[in-house]
């Protein structure tokens, strides 16, 4: 008999798991990715599969349900929806990526340089953000519209990317206040790092794990936003080919009941959100493991 | 700090919510002028095309849009302090009139959906507690990510679809039968498909976050005590942990007021439903200087103010928390 004095009592065994007996692509969101991959490469490399011509306007087939010629139906000025749904793809995730490629960048410069900042500047910094924040949305990207002009793919963009930086640069001036005093930013600071130096080589690796959930959110706000505004009439004007300008349509739709050109675009848009949010959720999971906490609770 | 002088806390809040409202009237001020477009054109209509360059001068005169900015901005807020915020030039009446007839019905539709999403997401994220890890839990996930990914615009349009135009159960646009504005079960019919994507737009958020908070309430040491004392499931969650997720939901419910309430802009505009949303979309968008001013400067200082409330709550809860550090970061780095 072994000597049992010295054991904890009511200690549970620690069910070891031994990393190759799980798979590569257990808990990794592989349905998702692979989803968000056609849809994005079918928008991509929708001139292959797509002859026709989506701005072409068949007159005589106007307004017509889903059938064996046209897969998804046509609008009311005759465009094959089908092709429509993927060459508006792209410029819906063209937006998608560069307003929040634009935010992003923003959001780390400012949140960097407002957690890096002597307190009176990091105070004024951040009443300014709440001030940002004050200010309903949708007014504010009217407004910056109006400043730039006609609405383009590129506007929008802009517009977008620079009403959306806020929350991420909280994150990051939160992180960056825990970051700045440790021994190695005081060092490089020490032998003379400047700003983006110590922004590249020390800060973003370090806080990027906890903004990558909220970028791939705003990527997924930034394609909404797209789509809100173009509906309302303030976004892209229905010639330029996006997912919010074909769902723009769909108002007129309404009264002669057209209900695939309501249907068919927005079946597309929310499944690649769910695509990103499903990817977004699955990085913020591996960052704060909740799954150790759920097994309490779990009768096995 | 709150407990060694309370006086100068609550002074310094305020001063810092009186100086928030200034400078976002002035920032709101300068981008609405800075942009271009005529804001003749809201009070004049087309006639504004046909116009001399001498009518032109004395129509901004009597609008007051000939001076520099600075001088409008003084001139505006000398007004602003005896009440007087200018006329509308799109409905040429008061400001304040056009606001009062449109605010009650935004405050129903973002009120009543406040309230119901303030009620209803402890009881979903408490649901989903109680059945953790089992198929209800589940279930209630996917179809709340689902929902909650659904763009507005969409969801009311494809709402309108069903029940306005094939089902032909509500109306699909206003607030009321025309001509039968103090029916009372007209404008309940009314509001039943705009207050359906408000809820459902927001609910699965506030949800998700009170589940996630609970779920990691439970992972903490003073629950295995309990259970291991043998208080049931039950007890534990709703005697103790909800206890101490309340007050951080409380705090994040205050700020979400604002967003909840002023959020209403794609719903109203989808079901021309006459309210605040819809006015100030117009107002932004046609350069109605005065009526803009007056509709930011309100919702901005609720969301200030609903701000500050939340910071009072989080420094209640937790004087650790920096000042600076608003309930906000709390919010967005947490769901």
């Amino acid at each position: 008999m072994s000597d049992n004095r010295f054991t904890l009592v009511g200690m549970r065994p620690v069910d070891k798991q031994s990393p190759q007996n799980t798979k590569w692509y257990k808990g990794k969101p592989i349905f998702s990715i692979v989803l968000f991959l056609i849809i994005v490469l079918g928008c991509l490399f929708c001139e292959l599969f797509i002859p026709q011509d989506p701005t072409y306007m068949d007159l005589y087939n106007a307004n017509i349900a889903p059938c064996k010629k046209f897969w998804f139906g046509t609008d009311t000025m005759g465009r094959d929806i089908f092709s429509m749904v993927w060459y508006g793809g792209r410029i819906s995730l063209f937006i998608g990526f560069f307003a929040t490629a634009i935010s992003t960048s923003i959001a780390i410069c400012y949140g960097a340089a407002s957690g890096l900042a002597p307190k009176w500047l990091d105070a004024i910094m951040m009443r300014f953000t709440e001030i940002f924040l004050s200010i309903p949305e949708l007014l504010l990207v009217v407004l910056i519209q109006a400043v730039l002009g006609d609405a383009n793919v590129i506007s929008i963009t802009f517009v977008i990317g620079i009403t959306s930086w806020v929350a991420v640069a909280k994150v990051v001036r939160t992180e960056v206040l825990q970051i700045r005093n440790s021994e190695y930013v005081i060092a490089a600071r020490c032998m003379g790092a400047g700003f983006f130096h110590i922004l590249n080589k020390h800060l973003i690796p370090n806080f990027m794990s906890s903004i990558m959930f909220m970028v791939v959110m705003n990527i997924r706000t930034a394609i909404v936003y797209e789509s809100t505004l173009s509906f309302m009439g303030i976004g892209l004007s229905t010639e330029i080919i996006s997912w919010g300008s074909l769902l723009s349509l769909s108002e007129k739709s309404l009264l002669s009941g057209s209900w695939w050109i309501i249907l068919i675009p927005g079946i597309f848009l929310i499944t690649s959100l769910l695509c990103i949010t499903d990817i977004g959720n699955y990085l913020r999971d591996r960052k704060k493991d909740i799954n150790g906490i759920k097994r309490l609770f779990c009768r096995k | 700090m709150i407990n060694k002088n309370p006086y100068l806390y609550y002074s310094r809040k305020i001063l810092i919510f009186i100086l928030s409202v200034f400078l976002l009237s002035i920032a709101v001020f300068y981008v609405a002028r800075l942009a271009p477009g005529d804001a003749l054109f809201s009070y004049y209509g087309s006639r504004v095309e046909k116009m001399s360059p001498k009518e032109r001068e004395r129509a901004e005169k009597k609008l007051g849009l000939d001076a520099p900015i600075h001088i409008q901005y003084i001139r505006w807020l000398e007004n602003a302090a005896h009440g007087n915020f200018g006329i509308s030039f799109k409905y040429k009446t008061d400001v304040l009139e056009v606001i009062k007839e449109r605010l009650p019905n935004t405050l129903l539709l973002g009120g009543i959906g406040f309230l119901f999403i303030f009620i209803l997401s402890p009881m979903l994220g408490i649901l989903c507690i109680l059945h953790n890890g089992k198929w209800l839990d589940k279930l209630i996930c996917k179809v709340g990510t689902i929902i909650s990914c659904i763009p507005e615009f969409w969801m009311s349009l494809v709402l309108i679809l069903i029940f306005a135009i094939n089902l032909k159960w509500f109306p699909s646009s206003g607030a009321y039968f025309i001509g039968r504005e103090g029916d009372i079960w007209g404008r309940i019919l009314h509001l039943i498909l705009p207050m359906t994507v408000v809820i459902a737009s927001h609910l699965w958020y506030y949800a998700y976050m009170v589940r996630n908070r609970l779920l990691r309430e439970i992972g903490t040491g003073y629950v295995l005590l309990e259970k291991s004392v043998g208080f049931s499931k039950r007890s534990i969650i709703f005697k103790h942990c909800l206890r101490n997720v309340l007050p951080s939901y409380l705090s994040i419910m205050a700020i979400s007021l604002p967003h909840i309430m002023g959020g209403t802009y794609i719903v109203e505009t989808v079901f021309s439903y006459p309210g605040i949303g819809t006015l100030s979309y117009e107002s932004a968008r046609y350069k109605d200087y005065n009526l803009l001013m007056v509709l930011c400067i309100m919702s901005g200082t609720v969301v200030i103010l609903c701000n500050i409330i939340a910071q009072i709550i989080d420094e209640r809860i937790d004087p650790r928390i920096r000042e600076s550090e608003t309930a906000r970061i709390m919010e967005v780095s947490d769901v």
